[in-house]
């Protein structure tokens, strides 16, 4: 019984250690099947593409700490496990002081080191023209309301050109240029949301009482054949109900598309509505707290109408009535949103007789925003 | 007939149910405070279900009113923090800590009582909230203001009021029960019981109620503050009337971080029983680790503002550079805890297997955290579900594992019987499957750009996949629930005798009998290291080596220790 109770057959680390080899292959060829699933989106700006590379190094350093530890521990839980043989105690190791300095030294410097390559990157991220004194090339303020984005352009003076007010799907979205210095000014009006486009792997908040600034710059490389590239986005801060409809895309274009995008804009919000048709009728709609006044609304068939539609809402929040035709998904008729605090006269052209749901395009799904049009 | 005249006529109000609700006894206390937290374990987890059933396929299946998933999650972090992990580990220290010290109970008995109590009535003022007009709290367990304000959008119904409440009335319970601990550990050690002789669990109860003491008041005024706010025209949180959001975040994450340590520090107090007692071995670099517990506890204080690196209004170097300090005590304990099975005997009993779940999923919950300490790389990350995945490797792969294993291992102590081991392992299996297949696809899912609390996605995101097998890993992870609960179902009317010391125990809750007396102990061995009972058994081994028979000091049989040598009764 007094024999070293670490005498084991050498078998038995063979076997520990060929299983921790098998684990560590199992765990590599998932990680190939599942291919990228563990890195971030191609990165399309500038400031992401340093994210991206400071992801990578950290993701390195990661990878060996699990193996390096995961490893020790599968193979100390296989080689020690007790056999029937093991009456006497294994040493007693209390502790030893030189591999306690060790392991706390070594991992000082790694997470040392992590921390300057964050700060070096941080400095590059968080850098904006204005906070250095420069002049940004483009200039936009995000408004951010229960439940969407109002995207405003600025000139160099940071006076009103025009305003986004669809946020994302056809024709809308914030159209910026690739290049060129994008600074964003973020804005709320009720309660915190947040600015995410997870291919720019970046997010800042959207804090109501508080203005925050980024910067970007679209790598011209992401337009294919001079096409302009859409990226979604998103809220990324719990801010109700509807958190998961604020839906907003980034579209990046060349200087020229994005010119003529942005004097299309001036013009669709000069532009005064068409007086409304002499003898159509005019039915009312309102809406208040993100839901409309009326649920049911009645129109003439074949004849065009008119809706004097009423915003209530604070002005970060936008609305519009936009028509589904009866298979409820085709768009038959497509208003531009008003800012909250404002009221519109929509026109719509004649309509077969039948039912229609009429329906809110920044709030899509939300309960109250939507309704039932008859037309006969 | 006779007899029953020679012994006192027993009222019939004095049952055993009577008994039960007015003990002022730490263990009954102990029972209950896990009793009632694996009840709100459960409903938590339901909560969870539902969330995760409406996110297994794209579109809307089970909420068509959209609050009731903004109440379900917001309800299921809530219960899950302070009606479960927070107050099981509680559970459990209550019912270890006096009996690793040599204590017959906690200093204030009648305090601890207190504390539980007020536990259930905060969880049914919580629940309470469903039955409102407006529905349950909605703006998430961090409840953000404006959000939680009383806007028309925001959170208008008492059931946020509620929320308040009952956190507020936890919260009390947290500090009165860390006030309790700290006085017991100081005063009610047994004599030879020096604070560098103290079992790792009673330590990390001790840095843990410090922090409760500490960070719990402070969460309590955001509270208070967010209360007036709603109810009496306060204007703390908002900005339109001179108040800044951002304060509530700054004073909701002073108390709600150094929490996160509340809920893993005890259970890593459990492995750090369960390791030694199962390796044969003594912890290595017992003062390391306690000196790293400490550490965890101090750096603790200094890292709140990393889950507001994107606010935009917080200094960010220097949050960054102590959240990353902060992975060096944790990693003296990771290295501490392997050095430990490291040349042991492992007798592989389920104690021993969901510590070791604990080790091997813990340290992915502190290496993914890296990548979010990390500012820039936190800028992609931040409130997407890698976050999610993150929290729930520390919290769940961690400190749940940490309180299972904790539950296997004094189960024999608290009932006097075995749980059945096989279905231990089949518990073990279930839920280590499970949760690996629920959590590690929310790396996935947050790097590719999915933001938290939504209840729908697009189906062309590339999300579908991942979001199908964390449902299924979810509902593993109920299934896993079912053997757990025959097990203590079956143990009970029929499992195996444990004895005083089924497991050969180091500390001195096994000197007793099992379950033990009131009071506790009518006699305790010396006290002579931190493992009085395997010195008991095998002798004294302060070096390296097992030289038990030759140091003379070692004490081979239980020695008097009487109770009246324990200090002061009060």
């Amino acid at each position: 019984m007094s024999t070293s109770p670490r005498k084991r057959p050498a078998s038995d680390a063979l076997v520990a250690g060929g299983v921790v080899v098998l684990l560590f292959a199992i765990v590599a060829v998932v990680m190939w099947i599942s291919g990228s699933a563990l890195y971030p989106p191609a990165a399309v700006t500038t400031q992401a593409k340093e994210i991206s590379k400071l992801y990578d190094v950290v993701f390195a350093i990661a990878v060996a700490v699990f193996v390096a530890v995961e490893g020790l521990i599968v193979w100390s839980i296989l080689r020690y496990r007790r056999r029937p043989t093991d009456v006497d105690l294994p040493p007693q190791t209390h502790g030893n002081n030189m591999v306690e300095v060790l392991w706390t030294l070594i991992p000082t410097v790694i997470v040392l080191y992590l921390f300057a390559i964050s700060w070096q990157t941080l400095n590059t991220v968080d850098y904006t023209s204005v906070a250095n004194g420069q002049k940004p090339d483009i200039q936009i303020r995000a408004l951010a309301g229960q439940f969407q984005w109002q995207f405003e352009y600025l000139d160099g003076n940071g006076n009103h050109i025009a305003t986004q007010t669809r946020a994302a799907g056809e024709g809308g979205g914030m159209a910026v240029p690739v290049g060129k210095k994008v600074y964003v000014t973020l804005r709320s009006g009720d309660v915190i949301h947040a600015w995410y486009v997870p291919r720019f792997l970046f997010k800042r908040d959207v804090v109501p009482g508080q203005e925050n600034h980024f910067e970007f710059t679209v790598d011209p490389a992401e337009l294919i054949d001079g096409k302009p590239a859409t990226f979604h986005g998103q809220c990324a801060e719990l801010c109700g109900t509807g958190h998961r409809v604020m839906l907003f895309s980034v579209v990046a274009m060349s200087q020229a598309d994005y010119d003529a995008w942005l004097a299309k804009l001036v013009e669709i919000e000069k532009a005064t509505p068409p007086p409304a048709p002499s003898g159509a009728p005019v039915l009312t709609l309102g809406a208040k707290g993100i839901a409309y006044d009326k649920k049911d609304l009645q129109a003439p068939a074949e004849a065009p109408f008119v809706i004097d539609f009423k915003n209530e809402d604070p002005a970060t929040i936008t609305h519009d009535i936009d028509i589904h035709g009866a298979d409820g998904t085709t768009v038959v008729a497509n208003q531009e949103p008003i800012a909250g605090g404002t009221s519109t006269q929509y026109t719509y052209d004649p309509l077969p007789a039948g039912t229609y749901q009429f329906f809110c395009s920044v709030h899509p799904g939300v309960p109250g925003m939507t309704g039932t049009l008859t037309v006969n | 007939m006779a007899t029953h005249a020679l012994s006192p006529a027993v009222p019939a109000y004095r049952g055993g149910l009577y008994e039960w609700l007015t003990t002022t006894d730490h263990k009954k206390i102990g029972i209950m405070y896990l009793i009632n937290s694996f009840f709100f374990f459960l409903i938590g987890g339901l909560f969870a279900l539902l969330v995760r059933t409406e996110l297994a396929a794209p579109g809307i299946q089970l909420f068509t009113n959209e609050h009731v998933y903004n109440e379900s999650f917001s309800i299921h972090a809530t219960v899950m923090i302070f009606l479960f992990i927070i107050p099981v580990l509680a559970g459990l220290g209550n019912y270890a800590v006096p009996l690793m010290i040599g204590a017959p109970d906690m200093a204030f008995p009648r305090i601890n009582a207190l504390s539980f109590w007020m536990l259930p009535l905060g969880g049914v003022l919580l629940l309470a909230g469903f039955l409102t007009p407006g529905g349950a709290a909605a703006a998430g367990w961090t409840s953000y203001p404006p959000l939680s304000e009383r806007g028309a959008l925001a959170s208008p119904g008492p059931g946020q009021d509620l929320w308040i409440v009952s956190l507020i009335l936890i919260g009390t319970s947290s500090i009165l029960g860390g006030i309790n601990f700290l006085v017991t550990i100081f005063k009610m050690r047994a004599p030879g019981m020096t604070l560098f002789r103290m079992p790792i669990m009673v330590w990390t109860m001790l840095v843990t109620s410090v922090l409760v003491v500490m960070a719990t008041p402070v969460i309590t005024s955001a509270l208070v503050m967010l209360f007036i706010d709603r109810n009496y025209g306060g204007s703390f949180f908002l900005p339109d009337k001179g108040g800044q959001a951002v304060l509530y975040q700054n004073v909701f994450w002073f108390y709600s971080h150094p929490a996160v340590y509340v809920m893993v520090l005890p259970a890593m107090g459990v492995i750090s029983e369960v390791l030694p007692v199962f390796s044969r071995k003594p912890l290595f670099g017992y003062k390391a680790f306690i000196f790293a517990t400490a550490g965890i506890g101090a750096l603790g204080f200094s890292v709140w503002a990393h889950h507001m690196f994107t606010t935009g209004a917080v200094f960010l170097p220097f949050f960054a550079l102590m959240t990353f300090f902060i992975a060096v005590p944790t990693g003296v304990k990771m290295f501490n805890w392997v050095f430990t099975l490291f040349r042991g005997q492992l007798t592989f009993s389920t104690p021993l297997i969901f510590a070791i779940g604990f080790l091997t999923m813990f340290l992915i919950g502190g290496i993914n955290g890296a990548f979010s300490a990390a500012v820039p790389v936190d800028f992609a990350l931040h409130d997407t579900y890698w976050v999610v995945a993150h929290l729930h490797y520390v919290l769940f792969g961690g400190s749940v594992f940490g309180v299972f294993a904790g539950i296997y291992y004094w189960f024999p102590k608290m009932t006097g019987r075995m749980l059945s081991e096989s279905l231990g392992k089949i518990h073990f299996i279930l839920m280590f499957i499970g949760f690996n297949l629920t959590f590690f696809p929310m790396h996935m899912l947050g790097i590719k750009g999915m933001p938290r609390r939504i209840a729908d996605y697009a189906g062309d995101a590339g999300w579908n996949d991942w979001n199908l097998l964390a449902t299924i890993g979810g509902f593993t992870i109920a299934v896993s629930m079912l053997p757990f609960l025959w097990n203590v179902f079956v143990s009970l009317r029929g499992g195996k005798l444990a004895g005083d010391d089924p497991w050969e125990g180091n500390t001195l809750e096994w000197a007793t009998s099992s379950p033990p007396p009131p009071y506790n102990f009518d006699r305790l061995p010396a006290i002579r290291s931190e493992r009085p009972l395997f010195d008991a058994r095998h002798g004294l081994h302060t070096h390296d080596g097992p030289g038990g028979q030759s140091d003379e000091k070692a004490p081979m049989a239980l020695e008097e220790g009487s109770h009246d040598d324990q200090g002061p009764t009060p």
